[in-house]
């Protein structure tokens, strides 16, 4: 016989506000099984668990309901609460009368009501609950980290640093990410290059990195602690044992006019090459779409050209090398595959994203985007530091920057703030006026967003005194007259249309999730939102988990993010991991599905639907054992308690423990309708 | 009829299959039968009387068949297709049977008919059907037919009813479904109803009503279409041994319609083809998702 008490919370003033709480208790005692049933003040608060407590065992309860908040919210509380009274925690419900009744009526007779319905559903419930074990999966310590920009490095060395082993996987043939291209850093202004190599070169060194660079995620198994990852290790060209980075192959190239990837195009590269001098690993790469080889073999012509194999003192050149497929056994995977930046007019795959042809992008020499300027003002960059503009070479003596290009614009664009372009701007104008003392850097800006230490005095000193001028309006049109470009736009401050004459145009482009973002994420089962940011599992409370258990996010591939954001993300993610790897086994929530075997009729749709691929075939033997029947079987391990087999299961064979049909179908007819 | 004769003697004979299910003349018309010697092979028939779905005899859940060793079974087109859907959901192994396909230009509506096939006396489903022999067969018998142009009246009366106002279809619906007696026939017949244990016998919790009134009535009828959804072959069955006579093709053509519109699915008689329970392409509408 069920023993059932319920607890109502007033929440202070949440619930009871708008519920009478001392009736809903009231009207709960009369429903048969109810043996206890009382309101307090705040029941998550000591003295009101221990009223749970004591209920528990001074009347011997057989179930508990907590009329209160969501059960996100303190389901645990009061579960522990149960468990410490020797009641099985999965006996114990929560009643939200809270988000889902108090805080959305206003009506006090009608909430009161409504609160005492949920209540009432709960009560029938927790009858037919059952006692529930959690389940315990054993966990592979060790993490694979995909990409390996700033965000990838933190967390593959805090990892690592941590003691367990880390598989880094990065699709360029260096690591180093964005950050690696940049000039100097925001708001220290203290140089890219020479806070990151250290990093990378900390990584390849690591005994714990096991570093995959030209690599790709190619397909994903398993569940959390558990998964099984296949890496496609493209083929280089080159034998990453025989080579030692001499360069000799790189400088016998006779293909030198590929533009450079790393210097955003304004450089150029041979066919086989090394992104930059300081790359990790510091291994060539043969470009197999512009080595002239690989393009005579396309046309079915002979193998000409072989300079780098003739160069090679080591015979390290394979151009039959083939790409690799590996298998990684991980625990736990950190997404960290960062951005890229709005190219405008050439986005792939998106029709709706198509703004700001009118400023020349592309058609223009002098009108660059804000990495080309970083490549710019980049000592180790194509002009060695110096400031020229690409047309003629010459140095610009009138600079305009442009923000929110593609930026807090649905109409052309996308509708987010990119967050780092105000102070990457502003550092931009900084650097120039280094470089260029007798220049002017103008800024149309649409407001100065500099929140985070030391931004907003940086952005400050930007116009103050390095005498950036900075115009609060748009430009409309940009187009070239002769040597200049005339730059056409509106001051919204004082109301005046502007046009002004340029050496160079700087557009502040919006970033963007790296292409491929949504294949990788569906390859992993994490959500993603319309722009192809990764989402996490809770805007506030789980910032760097993601929709699937074991799989974490770093970096600008949830939102743009810029460096100081994404390596304490990063960091995140790692103290993540190493608490997901403290233990050799990993307790997990009960809710799972389970299979009737006496029931399962084994058309396996179950098995069609399932998005986390938790269902097995399992079968059935005789005595003799003999197969008799092949039936479904749910991997408590991988079921993430989702419910999509059971509503779709013809016969009803398999059902979520602690959400069964008979629990659900109970809750519905204690409404009474 | 010699040909099919000839093949099921000789399947017998080599030892190839213990058992070859088709049809015999009985007293009252068609009926199905389990050959089980080769000399009463001589007993197969097949003309347009041969209505029967005996893709219901493969399932797994009528144990008393698996004694019978290794069956060949004759199909018609539609049947095929049954055939298929078993295999797709794994109650039947492909090389556990044998197909004996038949070359059909349409059956009568009840194996007892005898009139001759036209395109006044064709079932109607079989109007505007356009397979003409099973594509999943190990053998093919039995002469090439024309088949009778659709559009069929089913079809036609589905359409009628969807141009009806909901209170008057509702009125359709309560009229048909009141002459139903819960005898489950149209369960029993179904060659894709192969639960282990039917919703409908379910008591905890108690999902369909299991007297014979109006509301576990119409869950009873919604339910099985639903459940058919994507998966029914259109071979009548259900229809055809109803004994309240009500027009429950209408029900599975109805939900078939919906679902070959939006999921570009038709019955198929190649057990590859995926089943719409299950599949997800990237290209599926979803404008039901808020």
């Amino acid at each position: 016989m069920a023993r059932i008490g319920v607890f109502v919370c007033h929440c202070g003033e949440n619930i009871g506000r708008t519920v009478d709480c001392a009736r809903v208790a009231e009207a709960l005692r009369d429903l048969p099984g109810v043996v206890h049933s009382v309101d307090y003040k705040y029941m998550c608060s000591d003295p009101g668990q221990q009223m749970v407590k004591q209920a528990i065992a001074e009347k011997g309860l057989t179930g508990v309901v907590v009329a209160a908040c969501s059960p996100h919210m303190h389901e645990k509380t009061f579960r522990r609460a149960a468990s410490g009274a020797g009641l099985n925690p999965f006996l114990c419900e929560m009643a939200n009368i809270r988000e889902h009744c108090s805080w959305i009526h206003e009506d006090r007779e009608m909430a009161t009501a409504k609160a005492i319905d949920i209540a009432r559903t709960l009560v029938e419930k927790v009858k037919r609950n059952r006692p529930l074990k959690t389940i315990q999966i054993p966990v592979t310590r060790r993490a694979l980290v995909i990409g390996g920009g700033i965000a990838g490095i933190q967390a593959a060395l805090d990892i690592a640093d941590g003691g367990r082993e880390v598989v880094l996987v990065e699709k360029e043939p260096s690591i180093g990410g964005h950050m690696s291209q940049l000039s100097e850093t925001f708001p220290t202004l203290d140089c890219s290059q020479c806070i990151l190599t250290p990093r990378m070169v900390e990584v390849y060194q690591h005994p714990r990195i096991r570093l995959y660079a030209y690599s790709e995620v190619e397909s994903v198994q398993g569940y959390i602690g558990n998964f099984r990852v296949t890496i496609r290790r493209k083929a280089r060209s080159v034998d990453e044992d025989k080579c030692n980075g001499c360069g000799a192959c790189t400088q016998a190239c006779p293909n030198r006019k590929v533009p450079s990837e790393f210097e955003c195009g304004l450089g150029k590269r041979p066919a086989i090459y090394v992104p930059f001098p300081q790359a990790v690993p510091n291994l060539p790469t043969i470009d197999r779409s512009r080595c002239l080889l690989f393009l005579n073999r396309a046309k079915g012509r002979p193998d000409t050209c072989k300079k780098c194999a003739e160069a090679c003192s080591k015979g390290a050149i394979d151009f039959d090398q083939q790409d690799r497929l590996v298998t990684e056994e991980v625990g736990a995977i950190v997404v960290a595959t960062g951005y890229q930046v709005y190219s405008i007019g050439k986005e792939t795959g998106r029709d709706d994203l198509h703004g700001y042809g009118e400023y020349g992008y592309g058609t223009l020499p002098d009108v660059i985007d804000g990495l080309q300027f970083e490549r710019l003002a980049s000592a180790s960059g194509p002009t060695a530091g110096r400031i020229l503009r690409p047309s003629d070479g010459k140095e610009p003596k009138r600079v305009v920057f442009l923000q929110c290009i593609g930026s807090r614009d649905p109409a052309k664009g996308m509708e987010y703030c990119s967050k780092i372009c105000c102070m990457y701007v502003a550092k931009h104008t900084m650097l120039y006026k280094h470089k260029v003392h007798d220049g002017q850097a103008t800024v149309f800006y649409m407001d100065i967003r500099a929140a985070g230490k030391g931004y907003d005095e940086f952005t400050r000193r930007a116009i103050e005194e390095e005498g950036a001028r900075y115009i609060r309006g748009r430009v409309s049109r940009i187009w070239r007259d002769g040597e200049v470009l005339k730059v056409q736009g509106f001051d919204t401050l004082s109301g005046r249309p502007i046009l002004m004459d340029a050496d160079l145009v700087v557009l502040a482009t919006a970033v963007r999730p790296q292409p491929g973002i949504e294949a990788l994420a569906q390859k992993l089962n994490v959500s993603y939102d319309r722009h192809g940011f990764i989402n996490e599992a809770h805007p506030k409370l789980r910032p760097v988990e993601t929709s699937t258990a074991g799989v974490f996010v770093a970096g600008a591939c949830q939102a743009p993010r810029d460096i100081p954001d994404s390596v304490a993300m990063a960091s995140a993610t790692a103290s993540k991991v190493l608490g997901l790897f403290a233990s050799e086994m990993l307790e997990r929530e009960p809710t799972v599905a389970v299979v009737n075997d006496a029931l399962c009729a084994g058309c396996f749709h179950c098995e069609r639907v399932c998005p986390y691929g938790a269902v097995e075939h399992r079968e059935v033997r005789n005595r003799a054992g003999q197969v008799v029947r092949v039936v479904a079987y749910v991997n408590p391990g991988v079921c993430q308690g989702c419910g999509t087999c059971q509503a779709t299961c013809p016969s009803k064979s398999v059902e979520l423990q602690g959400f069964t049909d008979d629990q659900v179908y109970q809750q519905i007819q204690a409404l009474g309708l | 009829m010699r040909e099919l004769r000839d093949l099921a003697r000789r399947l017998l004979e080599e030892g190839s299959v213990q058992t070859v299910l088709g049809w015999e003349e009985g007293p009252r018309g068609a009926r199905p039968v389990f050959v089980r010697r080769p000399e009463e092979a001589e007993r197969l028939i097949f003309d347009p009387r041969c209505v029967h779905n005996l893709a219901a005899y493969l399932s797994p859940r009528r144990p008393h068949l698996k004694g019978l060793g290794r069956i060949a079974i004759c199909v018609k087109p539609c049947d095929a297709k049954a055939v298929a859907g078993l295999i797709r959901e794994t109650q039947v192994a492909r090389d556990q049977v044998v197909l004996i396909g038949l070359r059909c230009g349409g059956v009568l509506p009840d194996p007892e008919g005898r009139e001759t096939l036209s395109g006044e006396t064709v079932a109607d489903r079989c109007r505007g059907c356009p397979d003409r022999e099973p594509r999943l067969a190990d053998h093919v018998v039995g002469t090439a037919a024309e088949g009778f142009p659709g559009p069929s009246r089913r079809q036609q009366k589905v359409e009628e009813l969807l141009a009806l106002s909901p209170d008057d279809r509702w009125r359709f619906w309560q009229q048909e479904l009141a002459r139903c007696v819960r005898c489950h026939a149209c369960r029993q017949v179904c060659p894709l109803c192969f639960c282990e244990q039917c919703i409908a016998d379910k008591t905890r919790p108690r999902w369909v009503e299991s007297s014979a009134h109006g509301r576990g009535n119409l869950a009873w009828h919604i339910s099985r279409a639903m459940h058919l959804a994507g998966r029914c072959v259109d071979c009548g069955e259900c229809e055809r041994v109803c004994p309240g006579g009500i027009p429950l093709g209408l029900l599975t053509r109805r939900v078939a319609k919906t679902v070959g519109e939006r999921f570009g699915w038709r019955p198929s008689d190649d057990p590859a083809v995926p089943s719409p329970v299950g599949t997800w392409r990237p290209e599926d509408p979803q404008e039901f998702i808020l």
